[in-house]
């Protein structure tokens, strides 16, 4: 170590400066972990001097899990044809918000498979139809990958994708299907094709020219080496400054259990490490958001202080990582308990990262959550009705419609 | 006093190896932040240990159970569990695990003093017989539980075994502190006890809503490391806590890793075993992993 040089980068970034990206590797590389947090904790609190970690009441539904994009690292996909296949009706979709509504939430976070037997008008209908019931009920849906899939499904280019979607009701675009922001790591995890990282970036770019904000997610311990992820950092300051159109970044390890990939998921210091990083490479972006769904209540907590100030959504319904092993459970009590617990003030957000108010748990009761819902439970094959409407394009699509 | 030169008259008595006055302990307590904290304890845990990190590979063996020949090579440490309706069947369960040809621990103090009734010559002749037929050391003391733990450790130790390790069943809040204080103030005789295992066992019964956090966890492991400083390792157990927040307490002043399993007891398929990952974990952590023994012994 050469403690001279990690010094000198530390005090640059304690007086405020830009880390470049040789900087940001040397201090991953070999700055203690406590300096690293210490670090990051001083430009979370520089920038959130209020003591406020703030939470979203939502629900991260996963409208179906047919996907022709097969990426390695995903335990969530089936192939088109498979028995176990969803689509969720707008039924189910409805009885989940009403859920949702229940316990103070008035987000969906809705993202879904690569389904080639859902076109476009699937999704304005739905979109549509959840405004038409839920007013002020806001829609954080459709990451860039399933944007670009919808684009090439239809011909369409991803503005007109993206004002087609506004108009029947997306509020805001989550920032997922990002993994790594370079294309060397992208073709390893055979998610190359469903968006490179110029078409991710460009997806964003497009959304925020249109004034609609958007997260931005890295996730990291697959096969990238430390400057590549540096790299994706990098690329996201870079967009960021161009646009300023991100509220958030939220990172998480690679969850190997069932996935075609498989091998190590990288361990609590390593995450603890990067998202103090991230924070610190990230000047422009405000929240830094804490990944307790991944790490686990403990370490989820222990990021706030490493640099995170947001400690994500309380989750009502998860299917994604679940699939991949990981499913850690938090309600809004125990988020809020957490939150006090490290010596910080929670607050409810929006989606756009705006403070709405206090704990609900603390104006009202609200009934414990200590499980997590899924998508649909494992024996429920049913089709929902109102697919017959719409073109499929598969046979088994077809096929399936058909007997319906 | 500032907190930073609060801070630096902490250091500066630690790395002298002292002991913190009440007033120290306070300003830790209170005014000292999580990462101050965790360096504090960091630098501690290095000035004695250096980089190396031990770890066990643990095979739990029922009192009644059959002991596999398979798990030579993988287990480093077979350890009893459960409590035996007699002292012969005591003896039995150890001499049989002993064949094995692993160090053996097992039992708690207090069900050895149960056993004898609470006589302190029935306890002496208990060990007598228990060292005789194998056993390497007694799995825990748990200071909640065990009356007297002073004048106890020393009967153990005057029998020719040690205790493996002193733990906490149940504790939150100031109980939690409060057990590291009663610790730290114990007379041990020289390697009498292995190591403090600082985290609580069990969750409270009492307070079912209000599990200790993350940030309860690592400060407990940190301010056990500055404040115990008659035991010589703080140990963190990977099977009870999960290997990331056993990780993470490592960079908070542990530097033991109980329990280890010996066989994995899942297939884990593609992923790595318990063996690979602790040792990636330790490493990531920025320390050397040692594997060792039930006694302590290392055995690379
Ligand atoms: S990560 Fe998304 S795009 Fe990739 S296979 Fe899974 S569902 Fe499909």
């Amino acid at each position: 170590m050469n403690p001279q040089t990690v010094d000198e980068i530390a005090r640059k970034v304690g007086d405020g400066g830009r880390l470049s990206r040789t900087e940001a590797l040397t201090l991953y590389e070999q700055a203690p972990t406590h300096l690293l947090g210490c670090l990051a904790d001083e430009a979370c609190a520089r920038r959130h001097p209020s003591g406020i970690v703030t939470y979203i009441i939502d629900r991260n539904v996963n409208y179906t899990n047919v996907c022709v994009a097969k990426c390695n690292f995903c335990a969530f996909y089936r192939p088109v044809g498979s028995p176990e296949g969803y689509v969720l009706g707008f039924d189910e979709l409805f009885t989940k918000i009403d859920e949702t509504i229940a316990v103070g939430g008035e987000q969906l976070l809705l993202q879904g498979g690569h389904n080639p037997d859902l076109p476009l008008e699937w999704y304005e209908d739905l979109f549509r139809a959840v405004k038409t019931r839920y007013p002020s009920f806001r829609l954080h849906a459709l990451s860039p990958p399933e944007i670009i899939h919808l684009s090439r499904l239809s011909q369409l280019d991803v503005p007109s994708i993206i004002e087609r979607l506004t108009d029947a009701g997306l509020d805001s675009i989550p920032g997922g299907g990002a993994e790594i922001l370079v294309d060397r790591v992208r073709r390893e995890l055979n998610c190359y094709s469903k968006a490179s990282a110029s078409e991710w970036l460009g997806v964003m770019r497009d959304a925020h020219r249109v004034g609609l904000r958007t997260t931005v997610t890295m996730m990291f311990g697959t096969v990238e080496s430390l400057d590549e992820r540096i790299e994706h950092l990098m690329r996201v300051r870079d967009l960021q400054d161009e646009t300023g159109g991100f509220t958030a970044f939220i990172t998480w390890s690679f969850q190997p259990s069932n996935t075609e990939r498989g091998g190590m998921e990288a361990t609590g210091v390593d995450y603890l490490r990067t998202l103090a990083l991230a924070r610190l490479v990230l000047d422009n972006v405000d929240n830094i958001q804490a990944s307790w769904v991944t790490q686990g209540g403990k370490v989820g907590q222990l990021s706030l202080s490493y640099g995170a100030n947001d400690m994500g959504s309380v989750m009502i319904e998860e299917n994604v990582v679940r699939a991949a092993g990981a499913a850690f459970c938090m309600d809004e009590l125990e988020i809020v308990r957490n939150i006090e617990n490290a010596g910080f003030i929670p607050k409810r957000r929006n989606m756009h990262y705006k403070v709405l108010g206090d704990p609900i748990v603390q104006q009202r009761e609200v009934p414990r959550m200590t499980t997590l819902a899924q998508a649909r439970a494992a024996n429920d094959h049913s089709v929902p009705e109102e697919l017959v409407r719409y073109r499929a394009r598969t046979p088994s699509g077809k096929r399936q419609r058909v007997q319906h | 006093m500032s907190n930073e030169a609060a801070l630096d008259d902490l250091r500066a008595t630690l790395t002298e190896g002292g002991r913190l006055s009440d007033e120290q302990v306070r300003n830790l307590m209170l005014k000292t932040d999580l990462l101050s904290l965790g360096m504090l304890a960091d630098d501690v845990r290095r000035s004695r240990h250096g980089e190396t990190t031990t770890f066990v590979r643990v095979a739990e063996v029922p009192v009644k159970g059959a002991v596999s020949t398979e798990l030579r090579g993988q287990a480093m440490e077979l350890r009893i569990i459960g409590v035996p309706d007699s002292p012969e069947v005591m003896v039995s369960a150890v001499r049989l695990a002993a064949e094995a040809g692993i160090p053996v621990t097992g039992y708690a103090v207090h069900d050895l003093l149960e056993m004898s009734n609470g006589d302190m010559a029935l306890f002496r002749h208990l060990l007598d017989e228990l060292l005789e037929v194998g056993l390497a050391a007694i799995s825990e003391l748990v200071v909640d539980r065990t009356p007297e733990p002073e004048s106890v450790v020393s009967t153990v130790v005057d029998a020719g075994l040690a205790i493996s390790r002193v733990t906490i069943h149940e504790a939150s809040g100031d109980k939690r502190i409060g057990f590291l204080k009663a610790v730290a103030g114990w007379t041990l005789p020289d390697r009498g006890v292995w190591a403090f295992a600082p985290l609580p066992r069990a969750a409270v019964v009492s307070e079912p809503e209000a599990p200790p956090t993350g940030y309860d966890d690592v400060r407990q492991v940190a301010l056990a490391r500055l404040l115990v400083d008659n035991i010589g390792s703080i140990q963190v157990d990977w099977a009870l806590h999960g290997p990331k927040l056993a990780q993470v307490a490592l960079t908070f002043g542990a530097d033991d890793i109980d329990a280890v399993p010996a066989v994995d007891a899942v297939d884990l398929g593609p992923r790595r075993t318990s063996l690979e990952e602790v040792r990636q974990n330790i490493r990531a952590a920025s320390f050397v992993p040692v594997e060792r023994n039930g006694c302590f012994e290392s055995v690379m």
